[in-house]
């Protein structure tokens, strides 16, 4: 519901929500002038967590900067890497010379990773989200779950938040002995604990009500304003990369679409706040089931244990010093929506140009036309459902 | 004689051996009023607080305060008894005592309970600078915490403990209760208003509007109370309440009816509201507004904010047993208890009453780690479309009985309060009440159900029921 601010523009309080707020996810400003309790207009600020990654990719060789993507969206930094590899690879193929092809299973465990990283960023996502509305306790719940994730990604590469595992034509290390049976009894317990998780939070009444009807997006507006991932399609667009515009092995599964569908009932429409927030706990079922598909697609492990992904590393180190001239951009789908890089190769071994485009920056800039004559209240809870991590917007 | 109650009298007179002068009369007034508070109250509240973080990291499944124990403060009551021998044979002295089995035992679980963190809470929070901000209303600003805690503590100056455990008798003390209890709302007020900050005058703000709001079903469902019994004494109400027979508490005023148990209920959620707890805790939204009206608190006076908020949360616990669930009655065989000695009779009832008020003490912990917040609209539409509507309809349902049950029978109270009259329900209009308005309650929430109550089916696939 929205509420037009009475009081003219001079007398109203300007109010800075960050960039050290308890809820404004990381370093994001929110300049909000407020009428009591309505907000009249709202302006993010952006720039506290800017480091030149872009620029530093000018600078490093092409598989270099593969640490620095995760740093780009560190939720979810499977898919950042996985966004930059396939990019890399595009562009290589453009010439059949210099071409890499990616071992079957290095596409397969691509997948899982992947999938299994958009799972643990939803989860800090709804929870995030939960949180900002004022219930605690599923914020904890979902992170107990992304740490098991974690546990699973560290016995895989060592790392539980910056991956760079996924590399230029294939993937760092092959599965670890038995993970194909630990991420299977994962997802099992995981599927029941979601399950938990709805029934506290996602059907909760205070939750639902206040969500449903909150800064409503349509379909026109979600496509105009460059929204993009779960906010594009809790707006009721159908699309999604993975299977419009697919890589890898995507194109070999069942990718189904969830869109929003005024889920919150009688106060809800689409493209609120309660739709956003249930597109991603859907996609979080989609991506259960899609984790279940690639493990049945796995081929076995390659004969010679020291060289798990085809022996080709060596070889795709040599290509990569002299990368075909050319520009390429690709668009993948992480978490947060669309992650597109644009590179250009001047056919050295440093890239001429690596540009990144990213959801949370198309989200934030939606801030300030769906957040005039809503409650300060709501504040917190619209940047939740638009699930904006402030590294991706200053990059 | 002194208009200070029936204690403070006999105790000063005691004192002074004759007609007690000021000194008697300050003597007993402290021991009477405010040594029990502080003895009784600050320690509960302090256990109330480690009890809290328990219960939020069992529902949240983690630990919670496991390390620190009792054995720092044990060290330091030997110190302090052994202060004329040698360091080393203090602890010496110290270590043996702590490897008797008992003793190792319990510090174990002190330190697995987290008894100790209230020592090391204080101790940091005494610790901590006192700040008041540049732009604030320094002489506001500092006066507010104490404002609150007085407004949390003076309504237990009434409240009937046990049948000879009463600080102050008075006529009119559930009025008492509710004018003081509203002293808060100024504390918050001044506390928004005096830190010269926009997130705390917001906090301040929302307070002030939602206190205010719910001052109105709290005083409704009191009233319904009062209306039931005919008295506004504490003490009397609970009187009121007692019924001979071994299940004394079918006496209660919950199992008057349907109408009082909707008061009950009212009573509690408006309750959850006065203190600020969660889901109405929204003048402290940590995610809204930093920490609302207390941002710029440090130290104690942040101290004495969290004190008066546990305070008030055990006085909601304490009315709601009084009002409804018999006071410091036990559930049942209350005629027995009455045949003890004094002095058992009396610690008995008192633990009876504590037990009451820590079951809806853990109720609201519950809800407050489980449920998400109100915005300040639907608070608002809470208070006024919801609470105080079900308020009346209760106060026109008990209006009702009264008038249909027609006689009343002497009431049952017991004690030094004199009996008064109560309506006269045999079984079958006993059993009337609450079947119609029940069957009532049930359709209306049935249709309610069939008409708004259906889930979409991906919701219902995320819940796991059906499909």
């Amino acid at each position: 519901m929205t509420v037009e601010a009475s009081t003219p523009a001079g007398e109203r309080m300007t109010l800075n929500m960050g960039p050290h707020h308890p809820a404004t996810h990381g370093v994001l400003r929110i300049v909000v002038e407020s009428d009591g309790e309505v907000v009249a207009r709202c302006t993010p600020d952006h720039g506290y967590l800017h480091r030149s990654i872009e620029k530093i990719g000018e600078c490093v060789e092409w598989p270099m900067f593969v640490p620095y993507t995760d740093r780009i969206d560190y939720v979810c930094a499977m898919n950042a890497n996985l966004a930059y590899c396939v990019a890399v690879e595009r562009l290589l193929a453009s010439d059949p010379a210099t071409t890499v092809v990616v071992p079957r299973r290095a596409e397969c465990i691509r997948v899982l990773v992947a999938e299994l990283n958009r799972i643990s960023s939803h989860l800090i996502a709804v929870g995030a989200m939960a949180m900002d509305v004022g219930a605690y306790t599923p914020f904890l719940h979902g992170i107990a779950q992304r740490e098991a994730v974690n546990d699973i990604f560290e016995k895989l590469c060592g790392q539980r938040l910056t991956y760079n595992y996924v590399t230029i034509g294939g993937v760092a290390f092959d599965l670890h002995d038995g993970a194909v049976a630990e991420i299977a009894a994962f997802l099992d317990q995981f599927e029941r604990e979601m399950q938990r998780f709805n029934r506290l939070v996602t059907t909760n009444t205070i939750f639902r009500d206040r969500c449903a009807g909150l800064a409503v997006v349509d379909a026109a507006q979600a496509i105009a304003w460059g929204l993009v991932g779960p906010n594009l399609r809790g707006s009721g667009v159908d699309f999604d990369l993975r299977r419009d515009e697919s890589y890898g092995i995507y194109g070999e599964l069942d990718v189904r679409v969830p869109k929003g569908e005024a889920f919150a009932g009688r106060h809800g429409r689409q493209g609120d706040a309660y739709d956003r927030y249930v597109v991603r706990l859907l996609e979080i079922q989609e991506s259960v089931r899609l984790c279940r598909a690639v493990l049945q697609l796995l081929p076995p492990a390659a004969d010679k244990p020291a060289d798990p992904l085809g022996g080709h590393q060596a070889e795709v180190s040599k290509i990569l010093r002299k990368v075909p001239k050319g520009a390429v951009h690709v668009r993948t789908e992480a978490p947060r929506g669309e992650m597109g890089y644009w590179i250009v190769s001047d056919g050295g071994k440093v890239p001429f140009r690596v540009r990144c485009r990213t959801g949370s920056f198309t989200a934030a800039g939606m801030f300030q036309h769906v957040m005039r004559g809503i409650f300060l209240a709501d504040v917190v809870a619209v940047i939740g459902s638009f699930d904006v991590v402030v590294p991706e917007i200053d990059r | 004689m002194t208009g200070l109650g029936h204690a403070v009298d006999t105790l000063a007179a005691w004192l002074a051996g004759g007609p007690p002068g000021w000194f008697a009369v300050t003597l007993a007034v402290l021991a009477v009023w405010v040594a029990p508070l502080l003895l009784l109250v600050f320690p509960v509240a302090a256990f109330g607080q480690i009890l809290e973080r328990k219960i939020a990291a069992a529902i949240q499944r983690r630990k919670g305060p496991n390390s620190a124990g009792l054995d720092g403060p044990l060290r330091l009551v030997f110190r302090a008894v052994l202060c004329l021998l040698p360091r080393e044979r203090q602890d010496r002295a110290f270590a043996a005592f702590c490897n008797l089995v008992p003793v190792r035992t319990a510090l174990l679980w002190s330190r697995r309970l987290g008894l100790g963190q209230f020592v090391a809470d204080g101790i940091k929070m005494l610790g901590k600078e006192d700040i008041v901000p540049r732009g604030a209303d320094g002489a506001v600003f500092r006066f507010a915490p104490y404002l609150a805690l007085v407004g949390a503590f003076l309504p237990w100056c009434v409240l009937p403990f046990a049948q000879h455990l009463v600080m102050l008798e008075t006529e009119v003390s559930a009025l008492f209760v509710l004018a003081t209890s509203g002293l808060v709302v100024v504390a918050l007020k001044m506390a928004g208003w005096g830190s010269g900050n926009k997130w705390s005058l917001l906090g301040g703000m929302r307070a002030v509007a939602q206190l205010v709001s719910y001052e109105v079903p709290i005083g409704l469902a009191v009233g319904g109370v009062v209306l039931w019994c005919g008295t506004m004494d504490l003490h009397a109400i609970v009187g009121q309440q007692y019924a001979p027979g071994v299940f004394t508490l079918l006496g209660w005023n919950v199992c008057q009816g349907p109408f009082l148990l909707l008061l009950l209920l009212v009573f509690f959620v408006a309750g959850l509201a006065e203190c600020q707890r969660s889901p109405f805790d929204m003048a402290e939204a940590e995610s809204e507004l930093v920490s609302g009206f207390n941002t710029e608190y440090s130290g104690l006076r942040w101290g004495m904010f969290a004190l008066a908020e546990y305070t008030e949360m055990l006085l909601i616990g304490a009315l709601v047993a009084t009002l409804f669930l018999g006071g410091y009655q036990s559930p049942i065989g209350e005629q027995w208890l009455l045949l003890l000695p004094t002095w058992l009779e009396t610690l008995l009832h008192a633990l009876i009453l504590g037990a009451k008020t820590l079951v809806v003490f853990l109720l609201m912990m519950w809800i407050r780690w489980t449920l998400p917040r109100f915005r300040v609209d639907q608070v608002m539409r809470l208070a006024w479309l919801v609470l105080v509507p079900l308020a009346l309809l209760s106060l026109l349902g008990i209006a009702v009985t009264l008038l249909v049950a027609g006689g009343t029978t002497e009431g049952m109270a017991y004690g030094r309060l004199a009996a008064r009259p109560r309506p006269d329900l045999s079984w079958l209009p006993w059993l009337l009440l609450w079947i119609v308005p029940v069957l009532a309650a049930v359709v209306l929430v049935r249709a309610a159900n069939a008409r708004y109550g259906g889930r979409h089916p991906a919701l219902r696939r995320l819940t796991g029921e059906g499909a």
